[in-house]
């Protein structure tokens, strides 16, 4: 007769023991397995299958009982002491001795662990003496914890009870709440924080049952943390019935896979979908109608640990309530509504709740959330932007910084981002089924957002290439907006670029942006794949390939809003997507488009646009003849069909109309902070030179620009400026003021350089600051026909005047520039030619020396 | 049987690929690496300042073929991979031993 464990004097375990334990096991899980078929593995399954668990685990302890004279306890810990088993779950035992291990308890532990090892479970078992629970074990953290669900099996109950006290005593389970959080963390990590998996494994993810374990344990090891918190019964109905659910797939999961298997795959979500009964006519709704639930219930969980979590984290000093304007209160719980009734009617307080949460580095408070999310019904997407004043109070919320996907999260959970923008809402927890992606496409959004906002503290030295990047682009919270919309046509099978673009119309509408702003946020959402297309799939050494990309970008700031709208979007399909691999190459994209669009642009002619030539000519008004047109535009780069509109084209028209040599037209007007001066004359030598001193004399601090000149000489500069020192804003004569002085500058009547010097000298232009060494860098590849000069240098007033007059001082012409800032960096880029050629080396040596020299001076 | 190991220009990949399937090479495993060849790197000129660009992106591509059909698939990796330009990349062949299925345990080669 074959035997296990066959001490002599021991009763064996007989052939007939060992068939009725097979016996009850497969009937136990036959039963589950019925059970879980039809979608009903739910909490009263798993229950059951624990006490069936119990019973037979009591056979064979039983069995085993004469091994030993010491008394013993034999518990049942974790999910299993819990009675959360399920079908192919670990079986964790606690075996406790009254007194030291020794053989005969060795042969005890061997005799109950052996037979259950036979029927092929997975057991997770702890032997210990009870003397070693004096001193709590707090180097092993899942021990501490699985104590937490100890339950008596079998053995001497007043040993259990004994047990059960030592496990009590301090530091007791209190011990195992630090440890308990950290695992909490550590785990959601590995699910990049964030429950809207694909994929998702419906017992580790975030959202997940060992979530839901992990409430029930941290309001038990702090109770007190809760009190006054007050835990609905709604809201531990609602964790119930997730724990119910999730509990119904696993059971599925379990019997379809013949072992512990919790990944809700792509592959078998469709036959869980069947079982559990998710409703749809075709396998692919009633797919998305179990996932859709899924996300609602992780949601839910992730909700309630949140809560839990900030219950019992250990109280910093207490923050006293204070308020913020009229409106608001910040307190340790957030931010408030100072007027909740009030604030219940008023939308666009709502918005503006998240953004004084981002000012002030805090969430916003579960009561604000609540009212809002009570009060969302009653909104329409116009309540919140019915005035330009809340309108920029949305832009200024999308500015990219820290926390932002923190606090559009919030918004999202509550509902507000899908009332404020209900194109978003077509693709809430919207699963798109391929290779890469890891998450929904509305978190996959966000995640996007994570991801630029990530730059502002980029972990690695090549990410920090991209931050410079974001510090650069003139409206980041554009960038958000496209991203926030980039993926929306996703909620159909189609090009979901173009029918992304078609849902933001709505809201480019609503938010009434600038044509210029517009055209970026769509160009952005349409053409957000193409550049990891030409990066990934295409040789972007190709010149042709190259070229095609540069014309589709056509401006250096298209090209960094593009390039940022890349990374984050290739960084957010799954943690391991975006590689240093992919960023080398999206950098050399990049690097080699913006050289191509701030040095090679002269070459390339309007007259070769015939298609923006046509628009041109067809949209022009009335008081512009095709011919006036037409002469205007000779000779000037594409660019600038790229860089201003229609409006702005026939502006310039009419500036150059009857122009003569000394003569300046102007143009002057506001955008919010920054003005714009056009300007439109004759060329001359020194003429940049001295119109930049002008403004720099005005105290004007140039930010962006750009100067083109004709072949007939016809001079176009557009500056774009701050008015720091406020001298046109407290001076009403001031524009006419800054217009004679160009007059006179353009005609030579007034030395500008003798102007400058004076105001350089005073007091206040003497600042001293760290100055880092300047670039000088000459390139004549790039254009046919010109020397292309950029410098980098420290930004200062009257940089752009010095630059320019040594230039001009070397008997050089300045053809084009290209003028930009990124912080306190000037970025200056200059097409010039002597004698109507490019510079020879030694030319340029001569030139680079004196521009080090001036630039060194700083005067 | 051989190993044969192709570093080609990330762009080339589904070239590449296309042009083993032709051959009936069905199983290949594709890793994205960076490095240099003889040229070892390059410069390139951002903002005026120049940067070396020593390790370049590139794909590794292993495949293992039979004897008789080795030749035959370096011929399509290098035609399917090349531009004529610097930095098309290499391919090694080495003898393949032995080679096992992980799932059944048994030796396929």
């Amino acid at each position: 007769m074959a035997t296990t464990t066959d001490p002599v004097r021991h009763r064996p375990m007989t052939k007939e023991f060992r068939d009725s334990a097979a016996a009850t096991l497969a009937a136990a899980r036959d039963e589950y397995a019925a059970e879980a078929r039809k979608g009903r593995g739910g909490r009263a399954t798993v229950q059951r299958y624990a006490d069936r668990m119990d019973g037979l685990v009591r056979t064979v302890v039983e069995a085993a009982s004469d091994r030993t004279a010491t008394p013993f306890v034999v518990c049942a810990v974790g999910g299993y002491g819990r009675r959360a088993l399920c079908l192919h779950s670990d079986i964790d035992l606690l075996l406790v001795f009254d007194g030291i291990i020794a053989q005969p308890e060795e042969r005890f532990v061997n005799a109950v662990l052996q037979p259950l090892w036979d029927l092929r479970l997975a057991l997770g078992q702890h032997v210990r003496e009870l003397a070693e629970f004096d001193a709590s074990d707090t180097s092993n953290p899942e021990f501490l914890l699985c104590l937490l669900d100890l339950r008596f099996l079998a053995g001497d109950a007043s040993l259990f009870e004994r047990v059960a006290a030592r496990v009590a005593e301090p530091p007791g389970p209190g011990a195992a709440l630090e440890p308990l959080l950290t695992l909490i963390d550590q785990r959601h990590q590995q699910f990049n924080n964030t429950h809207y998996q694909l994929e998702p494994d419906i017992k580790q993810a975030p959202g997940g049952l060992r979530d839901i374990a992990a409430v029930r344990h941290l309001r038990a090891l702090a109770p007190h943390a809760f009190d006054g918190v007050g835990i609905e019964a709604a809201s531990d109905e609602r964790l119930g019935e997730a724990e119910e659910f999730l509990l119904r797939i696993r059971s599925v999961l379990h019997l379809l896979g013949g072992r512990d298997v919790n990944l809700l795959t792509h592959e078998l979500q469709e036959k869980v979908a069947d079982a559990i009964g998710s409703t749809g006519t075709h396998p692919h709704q009633r797919v998305e109608a179990l996932m859709g639930e899924y996300f609602l219930r992780a949601r839910t969980v992730v909700r309630a640990l949140a809560s839990a979590e900030r219950a019992v984290r250990p109280a910093g000093p207490p923050v006293p309530t204070r308020r913020i304007g009229r409106q608001f209160a910040i307190n340790g719980e957030g931010v408030m509504f100072a007027n909740p009734e009030r604030a219940a009617n008023q939308p666009s307080l709502w918005v503006d709740a998240f953004r004084v949460a981002l000012d002030h580095g805090c969430r916003v408070s579960e009561r604000a959330l609540s009212l809002i999310e009570q009060n969302l019904e009653r909104c329409t997407p116009d309540d919140f932007v019915s005035t330009e004043g809340e309108r920029q109070q949305l832009r200024k919320l999308l500015v990219p910084r820290r926390r932002l996907y923190d606090r559009l999260s919030e918004m999202h959970d509550c509902g507000l981002l899908n009332r404020i923008f209900p194109e978003f809402a077509k693709v809430h927890c919207r699963v798109v089924r391929d290779f890469y992606h890891k998450y929904t496409v509305d978190e996959h959004t966000l995640l996007a957002i994570r991801g630029l906002e990530s730059l502002l503290d980029p972990p690695t030295p090549g990410r920090r290439r991209f931050t410079s990047i974001l510090q650069e682009v003139r409206a980041p919270e554009l960038l958000t907006l496209a991203l926030l919309f980039h993926d929306v046509g996703k909620w159909r099978e189609a090009d979901h670029a173009q029918e992304s673009v078609r849902l933001a119309q709505s809201m480019l509408d609503r938010l009434e942006l600038p044509d210029d702003e517009r055209a970026t946020v769509e160009f952005l959402i349409r053409e957000h794949l193409q550049m990891s297309q030409v990066a990934f799939r295409r040789d972007s050494e190709d010149p042709h390939v190259a070229a095609r990309f540069a014309e589709l970008v056509g401006t250096e700031e298209h090209l960094k809003l593009l390039c940022l709208m890349t990374l984050a979007d290739v960084g957010a399909v799954s943690p391991e997507t975006l590689t240093p691999w992919k960023e080398d190459l999206l950098w050399r994209v990049y690097v080699e488009t913006y050289n191509r669009l701030t040095l090679g642009y002269a070459d390339q002619l309007l007259e070769k646009d015939p298609a923006g030539l046509a628009v041109l000519i067809a949209g022009r008004p009335a008081d512009i003849s095709e011919q006036e047109l037409v002469t205007f535009l000779e000779g000037l780069p594409r660019r600038y069909l790229s860089t201003f509109g229609l409006g702005a084209v026939y502006r310039h028209v009419r500036l150059a109309r009857d122009i003569h040599p000394d003569e300046v037209h102007t143009f002057l007007e506001k955008h919010d902070d920054v003005w714009e001066l056009t300007l439109v004359t004759l060329d001359k030598p020194f003429l940049f030179s001295n119109i930049s001193g002008v403004l720099s004399y005005f105290g004007m601090d140039i930010h962006r620009g750009q100067a083109m000149t004709t072949p007939h000489g016809l001079v176009l500069d557009v500056f774009e400026f701050t008015d720091d020192e406020a001298y046109l804003k407290q001076n009403a004569a001031a524009t006419t003021e800054m217009s004679k002085m160009l007059e006179q500058a353009v005609a030579g009547s007034v030395d500008v350089t003798l102007l400058l010097r004076g105001r350089m000298r005073s007091v206040l232009h003497r600042v001293r600051h760290h100055r880092r060494p300047p670039v000088v860098h000459f390139d004549n590849e790039h254009s046919r026909r010109y020397t292309v000069l950029e410098i980098v240098a420290d930004d200062a007033p009257g940089l752009l005047h010095r630059i320019s007059r040594v230039i001009s001082g070397q008997g050089c012409d300045v053809h084009l520039v290209l003028i930009s800032t990124e912080g306190k960096r000037a970025i200056d880029v200059l097409h010039i030619t002597r004698n109507g050629a490019k510079l020879p080396e030694a030319d340029q040596a001569a030139l680079a020396g004196e521009l080090q020299h001036v630039l060194e001076a700083g005067e | 049987m051989k190993l044969i190991k192709s570093i080609v220009r990330p762009n080339k990949v589904d070239d590449v690929r296309e042009a083993l399937e032709k051959l009936n090479v069905a199983g290949m495993t594709v890793t994205d690496v960076r490095g240099h060849g003889r040229q070892k790197g390059h410069t390139a000129v951002y903002r005026g300042k120049e940067y070396s660009v020593s390790l370049i992106p590139k794909v590794e591509i292993d495949v293992v073929v039979p004897n008789d059909i080795a030749e035959a698939v370096v011929t399509a990796i290098v035609e399917s991979a090349r531009t004529g330009e610097i930095g098309d990349g290499r391919v090694f062949v080495f003898p393949a031993e032995q080679g096992y299925n992980i799932r059944t345990g048994e030796r396929d080669i």
